[in-house]
C-alpha cells in the first residue's frame, strides 16, 4: 500500500511515517501543507492520503479542503482525515460525494495501533472509518427519536459500529460475538429503522448515516 | 427666596421649560398627523387603500412617540421606552399583530394623552413666559406704533408708560420661569407610566422599535430600525398603488376631449412623503457617515430629514392647490423651531453623553479585563490539575514499564496500556479545555455549525434559527457563541426545562440573540456566569438583558454591534 501523509507538526509527521513503515505500509511522501498534498497526490497517485485537518497557512481547515480537492481532482483516492477534535459537519462534508474510501478519526485513535492500522486498510480498500466520537454526536442528535429508542442496548452498540464503518466481522471481533449473532442484530436493526438491505459495507454506512443525520 | 434662587439656577428648570414650550409645536404636529391619518383611514375603509394608510398610521404613531420620547428622555430625564410597533412576523396575522398590538395602543394612548394634557400645559407656559417678556420689551416698540398697546383694558401709549411696566415684567419673569419646574414635573409621571419599559419584551426584542439616543443602547428596544426588506416592500406597494391610480385616471380621461383634472396627485403626494421619510430613516440607520454630519446624532439626522420632507410635502400641497398665500411658511417655522431645539438639546447633551460614554467604557473595559483574568486563572488551574498531572502519571507508568521490561514483560505490558489510557485521558481533557477557550469549528464554519455542535452535546431539545447572511467579526461571533453556551449550560442545570429556543439574526449591523426556555425562571442576573457574560458582551459595546421572573420563563437577549 502506498500512502501520502500531510501533517504540519514534524513530530507527528515523523511518528506517523515510522508507525506506518513499521507495519509494511509504504509512505511515498510526507508533506506539511495542503497545496503540496494535492500536488504530491496528483503526481504519485497513492492508495491513501492521510491528512491533518488543521494545516498552514491559516491553521483552520486547510487540510480538510485539500482532502476534498484531492477527491474532486482524482476521484477514487481514499482519504483518511485526522484531527485533534471532530465535528459531524466535517464528516458530512467528507461523505457528501458518497464515493467511499473516507476516514475521519481523532488523532487519539492512532495510539490504538492495531485498530488504527485496520482503519487505514479499510479506508484504502474503499471502506469507511468514522470516529466513535462523531457517531456518538450523531446519535445524540436523534436521542429523542422513537425508532432509535426501540433498539436494544446491544443493537445500539452494533448500530454505532455500523456507522463507524466496521464490517460484520469487525463488529463481531470488537464485541466478542459470533458473526452469526452480529448478522442477526444487523437484520433486526435494519428492519426496525426501515433501512434497505445492502451488500456493501460502505453503502450500509451511508444508509445508517443518512438516517442519523436526518434527525434534528 | 432661596428656593426661588435655587430653582432659577438649576438647569433642570430650563430643561423643563424648553420641554413645555416645545410641546406647542410638537403637539400640533402630532395632532395634525394623527387626525389626518385616522380620518384618512376611516375615509378609505371600504377601499384597498385602507391598508397602506393603516400601515402609515402605525409607523407615524411609532415615530411620533419615538421623537417625543427622545425629548422626554433628554429634557425631563424620564426613562422612556418606545412601545414595540413593527411589521415583523410570519404571515399577515402575525404582522398585523406586530403593527396593531398592545404597543400601538399604548403609543396612541400616550400621544392623545400628551395632546390633552401636554399641549394645554405648553400653551399655559407660553402665556406665563410670554406676558412678562412682552412687558419688558414694550418700551422698544410702543412709541413707534400708532395706538400703543392694550393690556386687558389698560392702555399704554407712551414710552414712559411702557417703561413703568418693565419692573412688573422683570419681577414676573423669574416667577413664570420657576413655574416650569412643577408644571414640567407634573408631566413626568405621565410619560414615565405610559412609556415604561419591558411590558412586552418579546415583541420588542423580535421586532425592534427604532430610535434610541445615539450610542445609548437600550436593550430589547433595539436599535433595529427599518429593514431593507421593509423599505423595498413599502416602495413596491406604493409603486403598485400609484400605477393603479394612474391607470384609473387615464382610463377615465380617455374619452374626454381634454385631460381630466389630475386628481391622483392627492394620494401620490402622501405616498411619496411617507416613502421619503422611510427611506431617510433607513439611510440614517444604515449609514453612520450620514449621522456624523449631524453631530453624530442618529436621532437628529432622522428628525431633520423627516422634518424637511414633511415641509416639502406641505409646500407641494400648497403648489398643487393653486398657490396663493404661502401658508407653508408657518409649517417651515414650526419645523425649524423643533429641529433647532432638537439640535440644541443634542449639542448641549453631547459633552454629558461623552462623559457617560467614557464612564461606561471604563467600566466595561475593567469588566473585560476581570473576565479575561479569571478565565486565564481557570485555564491554568485546569491544566495544572488535569493534563499536567496526567502527563506526570503517564511518565511514571512509562518509567516503571521500562524498568520491568527485562524481568516482568507482562507487568510492563500492563503499565504500557495504563500509560496509553492516561495519554488518551489527557488528550480528551486538553481537547475540552481548548474548546472552552475557543471552539475550532466556530472559526472554520461559523456560528450555526458551532452552536449545532453545542446543542448536540446536551440533553435539551434545541430549536435553533440562525439568520446571519454575512459572518460577523470573530470577536462578536465568539461572544455570541459563549452567550449561547452559558445560557445552554444554565438552562440545562437550573431551569427545569428541557426545551430551548435560540434565535440569532443580524439586524441593522447588530447581531441579536434571543434564548428562551420554558422553565421555572428565577435566574439571578448577578450570578457568576451571567455577570461574566455581561462583561464579555459589554466589552464589545453590546448589551445583555436577562428576564427571569419567578415562575418563568427565562429569556436572555443580547445585542452586539458588528463593526
Amino acid at each position: 500500500m502506498r500512502v501520502v501523509i500531510a501533517e504540519d507538526l514534524a513530530l507527528l509527521r515523523d511518528g506517523l511515517t515510522r508507525l506506518l513503515r513499521d507495519n509494511e505500509i509504504e509512505v511515498v511522501a510526507a508533506v506539511a501543507d495542503g497545496e503540496s498534498l494535492v500536488r504530491e497526490v496528483l503526481a504519485l497517485r497513492p492508495d491513501l492520503a492521510v491528512v491533518d485537518v488543521r494545516l498552514p497557512p491559516g491553521y483552520r481547515d486547510e487540510g480538510l479542503r485539500a482532502a476534498l480537492e484531492v477527491r474532486r481532482q482524482l476521484p477514487g483516492t481514499a482519504v483518511l482525515v485526522i484531527s485533534q477534535y471532530v465535528e459531524p459537519t466535517y464528516a458530512e462534508e467528507l461523505l457528501a460525494d458518497r464515493a467511499g474510501g473516507v476516514g475521519y478519526l481523532l488523532k487519539d485513535r492512532i495510539m490504538h495501533v492495531t485498530d488504527f492500522l485496520e482503519a487505514v486498510r479499510r479506508v484504502a480498500d474503499g471502506g469507511t472509518a468514522l470516529d466513535p466520537e462523531v457517531v456518538a454526536q450523531l446519535f445524540s442528535r436523534r436521542r429523542h427519536d422513537e425508532p432509535l429508542e426501540r433498539l436494544t442496548p446491544r443493537e445500539r452498540e452494533v448500530l454505532a459500529m455500523m456507522a463507524e464503518g466496521r464490517s460484520n466481522g469487525g463488529i463481531a471481533e470488537a464485541l466478542v460475538l459470533s458473526i452469526g449473532a452480529v448478522e442477526k442484530h444487523v437484520q433486526s436493526i435494519l428492519s426496525k429503522l426501515d433501512l434497505p438491505q445492502s451488500s456493501s459495507d460502505h453503502r450500509r454506512v451511508l444508509a445508517v448515516l443518512t438516517y442519523l443525520q436526518s434527525g434534528e | 427666596m432661596t428656593t426661588l434662587a435655587r430653582t432659577l439656577t438649576d438647569r433642570v428648570t430650563y430643561r423643563r421649560l424648553a420641554y413645555l414650550l416645545l410641546e406647542v409645536p410638537l403637539g400640533t404636529i402630532w395632532f395634525t398627523v394623527l387626525v389626518t391619518l385616522w380620518s384618512l383611514g376611516f375615509g378609505l375603509i371600504v377601499t384597498p387603500f385602507v391598508i397602506p394608510s393603516a400601515i402609515a398610521l402605525a409607523f407615524a404613531t411609532k415615530w411620533c412617540t419615538a421623537i417625543d420620547a427622545e425629548f422626554a428622555r433628554s429634557l425631563l430625564g424620564v426613562d422612556a421606552h418606545v412601545p414595540a410597533i413593527s411589521i415583523a412576523g410570519r404571515g399577515w396575522r402575525e404582522r398585523m399583530h406586530s403593527l396593531f398590538g398592545p404597543g400601538f395602543w399604548r403609543a396612541q394612548t400616550y400621544l392623545w394623552t400628551r395632546w390633552l394634557v401636554g399641549f394645554p400645559a405648553g400653551v399655559l407656559m407660553l402665556a406665563l413666559v410670554g406676558f412678562p417678556i412682552s412687558l419688558i420689551v414694550e418700551p422698544l416698540w410702543v412709541p413707534f406704533v400708532h395706538g400703543g398697546a392694550n393690556f386687558y383694558g389698560l392702555h399704554i401709549h407712551t414710552f414712559l408708560q411702557a417703561l413703568a411696566f418693565v419692573p412688573v415684567g422683570v419681577v414676573l419673569l423669574p416667577l413664570s420661569v420657576a413655574a416650569a419646574r412643577p408644571l414640567g414635573g407634573a408631566i413626568i409621571p405621565l410619560t414615565g407610566r405610559l412609556l415604561r419599559a419591558g411590558n412586552e419584551p418579546w415583541q420588542a426584542a423580535a421586532g425592534g422599535a427604532g430610535f434610541g439616543v445615539a450610542g445609548s443602547a437600550r436593550a430589547g428596544l433595539a436599535l433595529a430600525g427599518p429593514t431593507r426588506r421593509g423599505l423595498v416592500a413599502h416602495a413596491a406597494v406604493d409603486g403598485v398603488l400609484t400605477a393603479v391610480l394612474l391607470t384609473i385616471w387615464a382610463a377615465t380621461s380617455l374619452g374626454a376631449t381634454s385631460l381630466e383634472y389630475f386628481w391622483p396627485i392627492w394620494p401620490i403626494l402622501p405616498f411619496a412623503a411617507a416613502l421619503g421619510m422611510h427611506a431617510w430613516v433607513y439611510s440614517v440607520r444604515h449609514n453612520p457617515e450620514l449621522a456624523r454630519r449631524f453631530h453624530g446624532s442618529v436621532s437628529l439626522a432622522g428628525s431633520s430629514g423627516v422634518a424637511a420632507i414633511f415641509w416639502l410635502f406641505t409646500a407641494c400641497i400648497w403648489a398643487v392647490s393653486g398657490g396663493g398665500y404661502f401658508w407653508p411658511i408657518w409649517t417651515l417655522l414650526g419645523f425649524a423651531i423643533v429641529v433647532a431645539v432638537h439640535a440644541a438639546v443634542v449639542l448641549l447633551a453631547s459633552p454629558r453623553q461623552l462623559v457617560e460614554r467614557i464612564e461606561s467604557l471604563t467600566a466595561s473595559r475593567a469588566g473585560a479585563v476581570d473576565v479575561q483574568d479569571s478565565e486565564l486563572r481557570r485555564i491554568e488551574r485546569d491544566l495544572h490539575d488535569g493534563a499536567q498531572a496526567r502527563l506526570v502519571a503517564l511518565g511514571m507508568s512509562l518509567g516503571m514499564a521500562e524498568q520491568k521490561l527485562a524481568d516482568d514483560p507482562e507487568r510492563a505490558g500492563e503499565l504500557l496500556a495504563e500509560a496509553r489510557a492516561g495519554a488518551e485521558a489527557a488528550l480528551k481533557e486538553l481537547r475540552d479545555l481548548a474548546r472552552g477557550i475557543h471552539p475550532p469549528v466556530l472559526t472554520d464554519r461559523g456560528l450555526e455549525a458551532a452552536i449545532t455542535s453545542l446543542a448536540n452535546a446536551t440533553h435539551m431539545h434545541v430549536a435553533l434559527s440562525v439568520d446571519v447572511p454575512q459572518r460577523p467579526p470573530a470577536t462578536v461571533e465568539s461572544a455570541a457563541y459563549f452567550v449561547v453556551a452559558e445560557a445552554l449550560a444554565n438552562a440545562a442545570k437550573h431551569s427545569g426545562s428541557d426545551w430551548l429556543d435560540i434565535r440569532i439574526a443580524t439586524v441593522a449591523r447588530h447581531l441579536e440573540l434571543e434564548i428562551k426556555d420554558d422553565g421555572h425562571g428565577g435566574a439571578n442576573p448577578d450570578g457568576g456566569g451571567l455577570v461574566g457574560l455581561r462583561h464579555r458582551v459589554e466589552a464589545l459595546d453590546g448589551t445583555l438583558e436577562i428576564t427571569s421572573p419567578a415562575g418563568g420563563p427565562t429569556t436572555i437577549y443580547a445585542e452586539l454591534p458588528c463593526v
